[in-house]
């Protein structure tokens, strides 16, 4: 008898090409950076140019991390850069009224919006897209009104301040956003977000819920209850996310974080994580922010205009993904 | 012989069930023993999901009372969770499982052992999860470290009867257990319901459209018709005309 329903079997090599697809983010990186060294020669690869890069990455990623947490469930959290400004804007006023430790106001109010994200999402029912689109408006808003639309800055203490400027002398947080102390505070987070992500239930659960979420409500997990953890683990995330930047910037910014809600996503997305959910990586992750860093230094090093180069952003964002991720196991494209 | 001297393992007495101004099931009654495989069979419509259903606590019965060990489940206790401590599993057709997940984690999905609180402790659960494939003789699932989505429906339903039975369950519902899988891997899911009936005295509910399946596997059949449980048969004394005719025209 024929067998028409002979099952072809892949041969190796495409099982090979498989395999490769898991390396893009690596690659990619790799060609980026080769081909920016040959563009700009030393002034890309030079060490001030790296002490930059090292530098500006560190808030994209944790941002990201806040990002892959909720998008390895399956939902999407676009809310994360009026998060950061609002965190950034209490983390201030925490310092203002209760010295360096009120600092912590500033990653509380991270958690509260992303509780308040999960809150929405889980009890209301509301699509997260919809949910923080909404919260990013809010958000955003809550932060103009308070501030009144003017900064509140951090000072060394050398320089004097005076007139109606709001400002908190922190010599030590200024210190935390330079190279070295910024380098190994994300170096620290990174390590313990892998641990969280890979080797806690927590963080399995996460990929099971982005599986096949019936059947966790079948086993019998309080999903509601799942859910705004999870927000609230993202949002605690994006307060730490928002204490850096205080660091970075020195100042908190009625305007901080605009847009950063995209990079955070496309980071994640760069990394190869798809964003159907139940699948991700925080290596990756971070190469994925990398990228994005670097691309961003490296087009307006090699004198690049601005708009040029979010336009090279968002077609490398499109091919990265269309090599990564394979296609032929999604069933349906939404 | 000594198994009718014990009590019934469930008892379903009168129990009904409306959904608004419909009455999906009318007095369902029937008895399970320890070890015994009875079948609910009936065309659509005619209940036997919601008996099924309304026996995992998922459905809160309007009326009726339910037996577990000859303990009546309370009303207010009624829930999956609940039925899931008297040790009522169900397996679905639809295989649900996390696809994205290896095996380890489909087994204890819901019960991940941890270290320290919160760790996860693969080595007890690689180790637990060999264990309760060698107990149902699933020898074709040997990588533990592929996600369940790369194998066969036979092993993904192996796998969920696994989850069902690994945890001291004693009754389970197998919600068309086959109807997702291909002619080989039914024989092979049935071979492994027999073995674990025969192995562990679980017992089973098991609804099926299949009418050869029920009278392979069953030690009873009943009937629904129109929400009634109108007939119970023994197998050896059932015929698949006679089976074909109670479920069709309910006589």
């Amino acid at each position: 008898m024929i067998n028409y329903f002979k099952i072809i079997k892949p041969s190796i090599s495409t099982k090979k090409i498989e395999k490769l697809r898991d390396y893009v983010p690596f690659i990619a990186i790799g060609l980026v950076i080769l081909m920016f060294w040959m563009i700009s020669g030393d002034r890309f690869m030079s060490v001030r140019n790296w002490t930059f890069i090292a530098q500006q990455t560190p808030v994209l990623m944790l941002l990201a991390f806040a990002q892959l947490i909720i998008i390895t469930t399956g939902s999407i959290d676009i809310s994360v850069g009026s998060s950061l400004a609002f965190s950034a804007f209490l983390g201030a006023i925490g310092m203002l009224w209760f010295g360096d430790v009120g600092l912590i106001v500033g990653v509380l109010a991270g958690g509260l919006v992303g509780m308040v994200n999960g809150i929405i999402i889980s009890l209301l029912k509301i699509p997260s897209f919809v949910a923080t689109l909404a919260m990013l408006i809010i958000v955003r808003a809550l932060v103009i009104i308070a501030s009144d639309g003017t900064s509140i800055y951090i000072t060394s203490g050398t320089g004097a301040s005076g007139g109606n400027i709001t400002s908190v002398t922190a010599p030590w947080l200024l210190s935390m956003g330079k190279f070295p102390a910024i380098f190994i505070i994300a170096a620290v987070v990174a390590f313990s977000m892998w641990i969280f992500y890979e080797k806690t239930v927590f963080g399995q659960q996460l990929r099971a819920v982005g599986g096949n979420e019936k059947v966790l409500r079948l086993v019998g997990i309080n999903l509601t209850l799942f859910k705004i953890k999870v927000f609230a683990a993202a949002g605690l995330m994006v307060g730490l996310a928002a204490c850096v930047n205080l660091a970075r910037a020195g100042a908190a910014t009625p305007q901080a974080g605009m847009m950063m809600e995209l990079d955070a996503i496309a980071a994640v997305a760069l990394g190869g994580t798809p964003l159907t959910g139940g699948y991700g990586s925080v290596v990756k992750t971070i190469i994925g922010a990398l990228t994005l860093t670097i691309v961003r230094n490296g087009l307006t090093i090699a004198g690049v205009p601005p708009s040029w180069s979010q336009v090279a952003l968002g077609v490398l964002l499109i091919s990265a993904i269309a090599i990564s991720l394979n296609r032929n196991k999604i069933d349906v494209v939404k | 012989m000594e198994k009718r001297q014990t009590v019934p393992i469930l008892t379903v007495e009168n129990v009904s069930k409306n959904f608004g101004g419909v009455q999906a099931l009318r007095d369902g009654s029937f008895e399970l023993n320890r070890g015994e495989v009875v079948a609910i069979v009936g065309g659509n419509g005619a209940g036997k999901s919601t008996l099924a259903k309304i026996i995992s606590g998922a459905y809160v019965p309007d009326s009726g009372c339910i037996c577990i060990n000859g303990d009546e489940v309370k009303r207010s206790d009624h829930s999956v969770s609940y039925m899931q401590t008297c040790g009522i599993e169900v397996v679905y057709q639809d295989l649900a499982l996390v696809p994205n997940m290896t095996a380890p984690y489909n087994l204890f999905l819901g019960r991940i052992p941890t270290k320290w609180g919160i760790f996860v402790n693969e080595k007890k659960m690689r180790e637990k999860t060999r264990e309760v494939l060698a107990q149902l003789n699933v020898t074709t699932v040997q990588d533990l470290s592929q996600p369940i989505s790369s194998m066969s429906g036979g092993q993904q339903q192996s796998i969920a009867i696994g989850r069902a039975i690994a945890w001291g369950s004693e009754i389970v519902i197998l919600d068309e257990p086959t109807a997702a899988l291909g002619p080989n891997e039914t024989s092979e899911v049935e071979k492994l319901i027999e073995d674990v009936r025969d192995k562990h005295g679980t017992s089973f509910i098991l609804i099926s459209h299949n009418l050869d399946q029920v009278r392979r596997l069953a030690d009873r059949i009943i009937v629904t018709h129109h929400g009634i449980t109108s007939q119970e048969f023994r197998r050896d004394e059932i015929t698949s005309d006679r089976l074909v005719k109670a479920i069709t025209l309910g006589e």
